[in-house]
């Protein structure tokens, strides 16, 4: 079963320096009919402006990831970790038994796009952590890119996180053609996050979701002019 | 979402205070609570932080990852924790005491501490929350302060969650 949650239908925020789109229920935007898709809790599509950002606040609880698709971002929290990330870099940091973090556009001249996804980890009050790895681009080039998941030391390296579940990158030229296993009984979230792909037949454009549930595979395909680029979450 | 609301205001120059309203805000963060940082105005005019150098690089720096506290905040706040330099802070103590003009502070706590938990900065803290209504909690001395901060910010928020559900 294939739903897509289109882009104009996603909660929006626009406070002036920053203006986002909620996959699912965010701050100031709740529907309970979209609180998320198994463990994934937040899907935020931010684009920060220049030099502002999110100042101090607190997490517990929660595996955050931030994936950049434009510009820099820059992190410091209560761990003493300090680092700004830019496109074809990840960072994952397990709020666990809290953490206060902010987080800031990291050029005081252009934009940053980036998601910052959250999940729900198995186990509350673990150990907070910080993790950042960058990657070569040509790694997600036709084909889907480990990104984060529940096991330590992979090579390539990939975020680890607390919960059964993995993501995965991939840009697709228009035409490359993917195809993704589901294991019996998971789901699966796509993402597009730029250009056009399509899922099973079902196109995807820059900001629709598509939540996957009780199929066997999914082929997935650049379309359009230019193809596009997509996260896969491979959920229990 | 916990089920109690910590609010950490601070006056800091140099970023000590600082750290402690950050230790204290894990602490609440460590015990369930959500929380809202944020660090009240100088009173000093510009000309006077722009000549001291160190002041004005945290100032900006501190402007940047704070803002001031809203009127909202302490109507949401179950817990007002409150940090201040070593010595008296004027910006700290007409920030509690403005409280009362926003709401009513009827069985909140509020849990100062300062550096070196001087007591000459805390007595002006504590005095003008309980004028306001506020239960005060005191922080007590420890080895590491910056732990003894995030042990408070704990204790606070168990006892801001037994007020709360107090039957």
């Amino acid at each position: 079963m294939l739903t897509l949650r289109k882009a104009e239908d996603r909660g929006k925020s626009d406070l002036g320096w920053l203006k986002s789109y909620h996959t699912f229920s965010f701050g100031g935007y709740s529907d309970p009919n979209h609180m998320g898709f198994r463990a994934l809790r937040v899907l935020n599509d931010d684009r920060v402006a220049a030099g502002k950002g999110f100042g101090a606040h607190g997490h517990r609880d929660m595996e955050i990831l931030s994936y950049v698709l434009e510009g820099k971002l820059a992190h410091k929290d209560s761990m003493g970790e300090e680092h700004v990330l830019g496109p074809n870099e990840v960072q994952a940091m397990s709020a666990g038994s809290g953490v206060i973090h902010s987080e800031f556009n990291g050029s005081e001249t252009e934009a940053t796009h980036f998601f910052q996804i959250w999940l729900i980890p198995q186990t509350r009050g673990i150990a907070p952590s910080y993790q950042q790895f960058a990657y070569d681009p040509s790694e997600k080039h036709g084909t889907l890119r480990l990104i984060a998941g529940p096991d330590k030391n992979t090579n390539p390296p990939s975020a680890f996180i607390h919960q059964d579940a993995r993501m995965y990158a991939a840009v697709l030229g228009s035409g490359d053609t993917i195809t993704y296993t589901i294991p019996k009984g998971r789901h699966a979230w796509v993402q597009g996050a730029a250009g056009e792909i399509d899922v099973n037949g079902m196109a995807i454009k820059e900001g629709d979701g598509l939540a996957v549930s009780d199929e066997a595979s999914l082929t997935i395909r650049g379309s359009g002019a230019g193809g596009g680029e997509l996260l896969l979450f491979d959920l229990a | 979402m916990g089920d109690i609301n910590a609010l950490v205001v601070f006056y800091s120059r140099y970023g000590k205070a600082e750290k402690l309203a950050l230790a204290a805000g894990l602490g609440a963060i460590q015990a369930d609570a959500n929380i809202r940082l944020r660090r009240v105005a100088d009173h000093a005019d510009t000309a006077m932080i722009a000549a001291d150098a160190n002041w004005k690089k945290n100032l900006d720096r501190m402007n940047r990852d704070y803002v001031a506290p809203r009127p909202a905040d302490p109507v949401w706040a179950d817990v007002i924790i409150l940090a201040t330099t070593a010595d008296p802070s004027s910006e700290l103590e007409a920030y509690v005491a403005s409280l009362s003009s926003l709401g009513s502070m009827s069985g909140k706590i509020a849990a100062p501490l300062a550096q070196g938990n001087r007591e000459s900065a805390l007595k002006p803290i504590s005095s003008a929350a309980e004028h306001c209504g506020l239960v005060v909690e005191a922080c007590g001395d420890g080895e590491d302060p910056i732990d003894t901060a995030r042990l408070f910010g704990q204790r606070v928020t168990e006892m801001a969650r037994a007020l709360k559900h107090r039957t």
